[in-house]
């Protein structure tokens, strides 16, 4: 007996242990039978000790993951930049720097750059930086101010405006890099399948209906249009009463990659979750009125796909699987209506304005990149030189779909990407609508920061879902629930 | 100084456990420990240098937070469906494939294992299509039948099953060890239950059921950790969201997300420890209850 009760009491012991590792570690990479992609493209080589290589250069590691370019992609353009200024004759020898790319999944990317602060062993130059990085990080940013009045840091042909976006608590954390204006990306082979006529390229421009009538381009007309590109795979579009809801085969528009915030913004204007005082959490009406519109294309009229379909149109990528006809999204979405050679291309697209939205305004929202240096860096000068480089690389900026922010290099960018979609004939896209978006711009950008920013931005999150997901919201009641979660948010830790 | 044979034995013994003693130590206690101080701590990965202690202060926020409650609930209702699910299937698959009728028995053996070959990742990923509303081939299936199927990702209700039906394809490694269980009960047993009269059913239940109980004790242990540690489907199939409506919020993933979605690491390491105590006190009370339902022959 006695012999059986320490059994009992070893074997507890044992599962005790076991277990109590298994518990205390979960917050380590999931236990599972398989191992987990640690998201890594390409890593840094280990540096010695005070940020030097072996051979005594100062290395300086530029991480990428943050915005865009982390797609396997975008890889082939950063490594050239990177050996170009290695190059027996590169800027970076010259200085007697060493420039490491290190390169991550978009959504390892933060974990992995807050693991290396942790540890110590942050890299110097992070970017592309978005705006929703920038409010996870900014706080970790190197002042540029003083390189910035030097001119060591080029910032001429940059709208002011523009660079003092980038002045958060009187430092200058970052520089425009790059812009990405949104706008209305159609299929013009669904429309004409339609027979109807292309949106405008023009802001103020009428659209044409069928019915010969000329009408505003607001997202009201999107609304009627759509109705006619919704087909059930039976041929029937969303205007016939034999439409069927459930076998939906091609849609009038979607949102691609963005979250209510981003929707508010371009169907109702401008607005922001947080009110003036930077304290109290909101949903202005001109939001509510967008969160409805919306929701009742989703669900009411199924002119626009809801997760379920999202999912099923080529993995999320909506307006690539040829099957939606319009889609509202930013200048670097030309990385993935191509994306290869063995995939099956939207062959002919154009790009609209954005319709007036439901203020009376025509808001196309903003997304903006930037570079910077982490403040931890221990080569600050170096790290700004090999950050010039690698901004004035045009490679770089046509990989990233980024519009520069100088003006003067937009041109260029624009032929590189007539150039990148040459094969696709007879696609020619109207680039000068791009640009003209920029006048659009949100007064509040609609990834502004928000007291305790990351759960407030998962409990916006969370609405998109239950918007994408449930049939019977009531948007109203929902926005009231949200208002209160994220007064609670804004007042936690 | 000669040693005892029993000495040398023993000191082997240290000798070749030597290594795992070292890792558990290092890899296991050491971290445990660090996870503990953390959990008394506001430490943040992204400022380091702002680390200050907080007390208990995370374990009362702990008790009085709804989202563990949710986690917690939806990890109960989870494992209530899902641990009798894997158990009864695996051992029925089990069954299956130890029955000598069966013809291509290792045929079907590796064919049911196969899956646990497969990263779950790109398992989760092919379910989602599996089980999509509209293109879905379950869906599919049940329409040709003239049943409507359900939304099984994204209904707070039927996503608990179509979760399940995942993990079931995943039994193979708990249907292998079953198996091994069933080829080790003596054959004389069911000879002499069939000379006493008993049917197939009195013989499941009054031989295999007993003899299989150790087997599926111990399954239920690794199903019952298993399903609080449970994360990477939801992950996948959610982005970490915890959708529907936080009804697949598993608690490992609410963990998850505080530590690295919100960068929270005290508090995540908070919930390692209350997870670790379920975890613990479940599995106390199943050793506790075994001697009544598991037959451990000369030792019950």
């Amino acid at each position: 007996m006695q012999q059986i009760s320490s059994r009992k009491r070893i074997a507890l012991g044992l599962a005790a242990f076991l277990i109590a590792g298994a518990c205390t570690q979960a917050a380590a990479p999931a236990p599972s039978s398989t191992p987990r992609p640690t998201g890594a493209l390409v890593t840094a080589q280990p540096s010695s000790a005070g940020g030097l290589t072996s051979d005594g250069k100062i290395l300086v590691r530029w991480f990428v993951g943050l915005g865009t370019g982390g797609n396997p992609e975008q890889l082939g353009a950063e490594s050239a930049a990177v050996a170009k200024c290695n190059a027996a004759d590169g800027p970076c020898t010259k200085a007697g720097i060493k420039l490491a790319l290190e390169v991550y999944q978009n959504d390892a990317a933060y974990d992995t750059l807050a693991t290396q602060i942790a540890t110590r062993n942050s890299p110097d130059i992070i970017g592309p930086i978005g705006v929703r990085a920038l409010n996870g990080f900014g706080d970790q940013l190197l002042d540029l101010s003083k390189y910035v009045q030097a001119k060591t840091l080029d910032t001429t042909g940059i709208e002011k405006n523009l660079v003092d976006t980038y002045i958060v608590n009187g430092k200058q954390i970052g520089i425009p890099y790059a812009v990405y204006p949104s706008f209305m990306y159609y299929n013009k082979a669904l429309f004409k399948e339609a027979g109807l006529k292309e949106p405008p390229h023009k802001v103020g421009d009428k659209y044409t209906m069928p019915n010969g009538s000329q009408v505003d381009w607001n997202w009201d007309t999107v609304a009627q249009v759509a109705k006619i590109l919704t087909v059930d795979t039976k041929g029937n579009d969303a205007t016939k009463a034999a439409f069927d809801p459930k076998n939906i085969a091609q849609f009038g528009f979607d949102f691609q990659w963005t979250d209510p915030r981003g929707w508010a913004t371009v169907i109702g204007g401008s607005g922001s979750a947080v009110a003036a005082d930077g304290k109290t959490a909101q949903w202005p009406d001109n939001w509510k009125k967008a969160m409805q519109w919306y929701y009742d294309r989703l669900w009411k009229d199924h002119t626009a796909p809801t997760q379920d379909y999202i999912t099923a149109l080529a993995g999320g990528n909506t307006f690539q699987s040829g099957k939606v006809a319009m889609d509202f999204v930013h200048t670097w979405y030309t990385c993935c209506v191509y994306p290869g050679d063995n995939t099956s291309p939207v062959k002919d697209w154009d790009i609209a304005v954005a319709p007036i939205s439901l203020d009376g305004k025509v808001t196309a929202k903003l997304h903006a990149d930037t570079m910077g240096i982490l403040s931890s860096t221990l080569h600050a000068d170096a790290s700004v030189l090999a950050m010039n480089f690698i901004m004035a690389q045009p490679e770089i900026v046509v990989t990233y779909g980024a519009m520069p922010a100088k003006a003067a290099d937009r041109k260029a960018f624009f032929n590189s990407l007539d150039k990148k979609f040459e094969k696709l004939d007879p696609t020619k896209v109207d680039w000068q609508v791009a640009s003209s978006m920029l006048s659009y711009t949100e007064s509040i950008n609609h990834e502004a920061n928000m007291p305790n920013f990351l759960k407030s931005d998962a409990a916006i999150k969370a609405l998109q879902s239950d918007m994408l997901t449930n049939a019977t919201l009531n948007i109203d009641t929902r926005l009231g629930d949200l208002v209160k979660t994220l007064q609670g948010t804004f007042g936690g830790s | 100084m000669m040693l005892t044979l029993a000495r040398r034995e023993s000191l082997w013994g240290f000798a070749f456990i030597a290594p795992w003693i070292l890792g558990a130590l290092v890899f296991t206690l050491l971290p445990m420990g660090a996870s503990f101080v953390m959990s008394l701590t506001n430490f943040d990965p992204r400022h380091p240098d702002a680390v200050q202690s907080v007390g208990l202060a995370n374990y009362q926020r702990m008790f009085g937070d709804p989202l563990v409650h949710q986690s917690l609930a939806v990890t109960l209702k989870f494992a209530a469906l899902m641990l009798p699910l894997t158990l009864g299937v695996s051992l029925g698959l089990a069954m299956l494939v130890n029955n000598p009728k069966l013809l291509g028995r290792n045929v079907f053996r590796t064919f049911f294992y196969m899956p646990t070959q497969i990263p779950i990742v790109a398992t989760t990923l092919i379910w989602q299509g599996v089980l999509n509303l509209h293109t879905g081939w379950v869906n599919y299936v049940l329409g040709v039948f003239g049943i409507a199927g359900p939304d099984w990702l994204n209904s707070t209700v039927w996503v608990y099953p179509g979760l399940s039906l995942i993990s079931v394809w995943g039994t193979g490694t708990m249907m292998l060890i079953a198996l091994a269980g069933l080829q080790s009960i003596p054959t004389e047993l069911y000879e002499a239950a069939r000379i006493d009269g008993a049917g197939k059913w009195e013989q499941f239940r009054n031989v295999t059921l007993p003899m299989m109980s150790p087997v599926l004790f111990y399954n239920l242990i690794i199903a019952l950790i298993g399903t609080f540690q449970y994360f990477t489907q939801a992950y996948v199939l959610t982005n970490g969201r915890g959708d529907p409506d936080n009804s697949t919020l598993f608690f490992n993933l609410n963990l998850y997300r505080e530590g690295w979605r919100y960068y929270d690491m005290g508090y995540a390491a908070t919930l390692a420890w209350l997870l670790f105590v379920i975890v613990l006190a479940l599995t106390v009370i199943l050793f506790r209850t075994r001697s009544r339902w598991v037959y451990e022959g000369a030792t019950r």
